[in-house]
């Protein structure tokens, strides 16, 4: 067996394995856990095409998602849009967004990046509380918006189980990890990749970093709105503190750093370490210690940053070679 | 006319105290090129010990200046010591090291929760014998406790410029912040210099703690709150500079308190990031950073 047919082999096995997990995984309480790792995962492989690929670092992500949910919502509640429909509108909306902020900040360096981000991101947030409605539009403050049942129906992305959720997320997920795979093996990877290191010198090569950088940030910007009508077609609710607060875009850029940024398991990785960790940790500790599974967290972020600042990918990746040349009986690892 | 001018009053005396929040903040960039996101978690910690030590032993609050900022001192230039140094060494080549941010995210996360395990998520005042004095000028009141805060936050910056610009310590610290390259080739302590300005804005943070206690509630997550706009305020003063981070604070203040004479104070909030992201678009050096900061 070569090297190539052993990582096919095992690719197309973990593919499996995920989608007959519901066979054998019935309690919605687990399965809605493992709905939110894929979830997590996906906006975290969105965020790596500018987090990660483009070499900054934006922290106010949420507000994408927040895009996609209100979009959505507003058009299937008001107009009664199907929100397969707002989903994509949703989409095109945030990656409008994404550029608009994009253009003037990408010229900047790290530090001030990451703090616009975050106080645009805050910014909208305040907005929306403050809003009730624009004109016809129900906005509805720091309420929320709610999503009336209606039954099981594809059309209307309702159902009453978790099941069909949980194969679109992973669906979502799969597609998304390929693109960032055909992304890294394209020229716009190369260039992207180029330009986050060093820019000057990548500029001085004739390649139009910005531009580039811009369009990661607008397609990282449509994948993220997408699962924002997600959340909300599975939650049925939400609310702007809880989807576009601070806590989502740190959580996201926290999965990508632990994972390993730029990588393309890096966010599928650091999502299967820290959802379970976090879910675990909060439903056993969080009742007699408030806050105890945020110190756990937060210490752990800490001993990555110090230990593996390139992330968990690395050097699971060096035990993955050692292994495979085991069985493949090729030389030793490299 | 005369609720404009009293609202003036109060913008500038908290402006100068969201300026000495930012003013640590603006520091350790100056010095490091590195956000430090647990700024507000340090102010949050230097505002309990302020609470704990009034609280207990009764003393005056602002005795409390004497014995939290050089505590917090130390707590900051063993923590940068401890924590962020490794990282710095392990990518000395990166002049910004994005990894550093993720760390002090890490210490802010650990602090707020380690705080609400210990006490609680209630928010806490505690009653000093300035608390709620005032005196009034002509038509206008000023707030005892705000105008000693916006004393000593005035005094803080003139001072942290004066060591700056006079002594050799704050040279050495100017000196890393231009190129830490030629600044060790000189004979500078790199890492030295780094825990000096991790400590020094520590304990800044500490005095800031002490002068918002007496009439400011703590709660585990205060920090946040000063934190956001901190961050607000260091870019639009301009990322390193101290003038910039006082003025930036003074502006805060004002559009804070003079919009809500006119519309609900949840929409200053708003006015506030819209204010921020105008300026950024236009001037997005803030009004006294460097070129090569951004």
């Amino acid at each position: 067996m070569s090297r190539k047919q052993l990582d096919m082999t095992l690719l197309v096995l973990a593919v499996a394995v995920c989608f007959a997990l519901p066979l054998v995984i019935t309690s919605p309480t687990y399965l809605q856990i493992l709905i939110l790792l894929f979830f997590y995962a996906y906006l975290t492989t969105a965020w790596n095409l500018v987090g990660g690929f483009a070499g900054v670092l934006p922290l106010g992500h949420s507000v994408f998602v927040g895009i996609g949910a209100y979009t959505s919502t507003i058009l299937s509640n008001q107009y009664g849009v199907s929100p397969w429909i707002g989903m994509l509108a949703g989409g095109v909306i945030a990656a409008f967004v994404g550029v608009l902020i994009g253009k003037p900040t990408f010229r900047m360096r790290g530090a001030y990046f990451a703090l616009c981000t975050i106080a645009f991101a805050e910014g909208i947030r305040v907005m929306i509380e403050n809003i009730d409605s624009i004109g016809p539009i129900k906005i509805n403050g720091p309420r929320g918006l709610l999503i009336p049942l209606k039954g099981d129906s594809f059309w209307n992305y309702q159902f009453m189980h978790k099941e069909p959720y949980y194969y679109i997320i992973l669906t979502m997920l799969l597609l998304v990890v390929a693109l960032t795979w055909f992304i890294s093996r394209s020229r716009m990877g190369y260039y992207l990749a180029a330009g986050g290191e060093e820019p000057e010198a990548a500029q001085a090569l004739g390649i139009n970093v910005a531009r580039y950088k811009l369009i990661s940030m607008a397609m990282s910007c449509f994948l993220t709105a997408l699962a924002g009508t997600f959340y909300a077609q599975l939650m049925l609710y939400f609310y702007p503190k809880g989807l576009l607060g601070l806590d989502l875009s740190f959580e996201i850029a926290f999965i990508a750093l632990i994972g390993g940024r730029g990588t393309i398991a890096g966010p599928v990785i650091g999502a299967l370490a820290l959802r379970p960790l976090n879910e675990f940790t909060r439903i056993y500790l969080g009742s007699q210690l408030p806050g105890l599974h945020l110190v756990i967290f937060g210490t752990i972020l800490i001993l990555v940053m110090l230990f593996q600042p390139k992330g968990l990918t690395p050097p699971l990746a060096r035990l993955y070679d050692k292994f495979a040349a085991r069985i493949t009986g090729e030389g030793g690892a490299k | 006319m005369t609720a404009v001018i009293q609202a003036v009053i109060n913008g500038i005396m908290m402006g100068a105290m969201y300026g000495l929040t930012a003013l640590g903040l603006t520091l350790i960039f100056g010095v490091m090129k590195v956000v430090n996101f647990a700024h507000g978690s340090l102010l949050m910690v230097g505002m309990f010990a302020a609470y704990w030590l009034i609280k207990l032993t009764g003393i005056h609050p602002y005795l409390s200046l004497l014995v939290v900022p050089p505590l917090l001192f130390f707590f900051g230039y063993y923590m940068q010591n401890l924590l962020i140094k490794p990282v710095f060494r392990a990518e000395q080549q990166v002049r910004e090291p994005l990894t550093v941010i993720i760390v002090t995210t890490g210490v802010w996360y650990v602090l707020d929760n380690l705080a609400l395990m210990l006490f609680g998520a209630e928010y806490r005042t505690v009653k000093t014998s300035i608390t709620g004095t005032s005196f009034s000028m002509g038509d206008f009141i000023v707030s005892i406790p705000k105008l000693s805060g916006f004393v000593v936050s005035v005094a803080t910056a003139v001072g942290l410029w004066l060591f700056m610009v006079k002594t050799r310590t704050g040279k050495a610290l100017q000196a890393t912040s231009l190129d830490r390259e030629a600044a060790n080739l000189m004979g500078i302590d790199q890492y030295r210099i780094y825990n000096l300005a991790f400590g020094i804005g520590t304990a800044i943070a500490g005095i800031a703690g002490c002068v918002i206690m007496p009439f400011y509630y703590v709660y585990p997550s205060v920090g946040v709150v000063f934190d956001i706009r901190a961050f607000i305020i260091v870019v639009l003063g301009g990322l390193g500079s101290i003038h910039g981070a006082m003025l930036g604070g003074v502006i805060i203040g004002l559009i804070e308190s003079v919009f809500s004479q006119f519309m609900p104070s949840t929409w200053t909030e708003a006015i506030i990031y819209a204010v921020f992201l105008v300026i950024l678009f236009v001037k997005p050096s803030g009004f006294f950073g460097k070129k090569q900061d951004w």
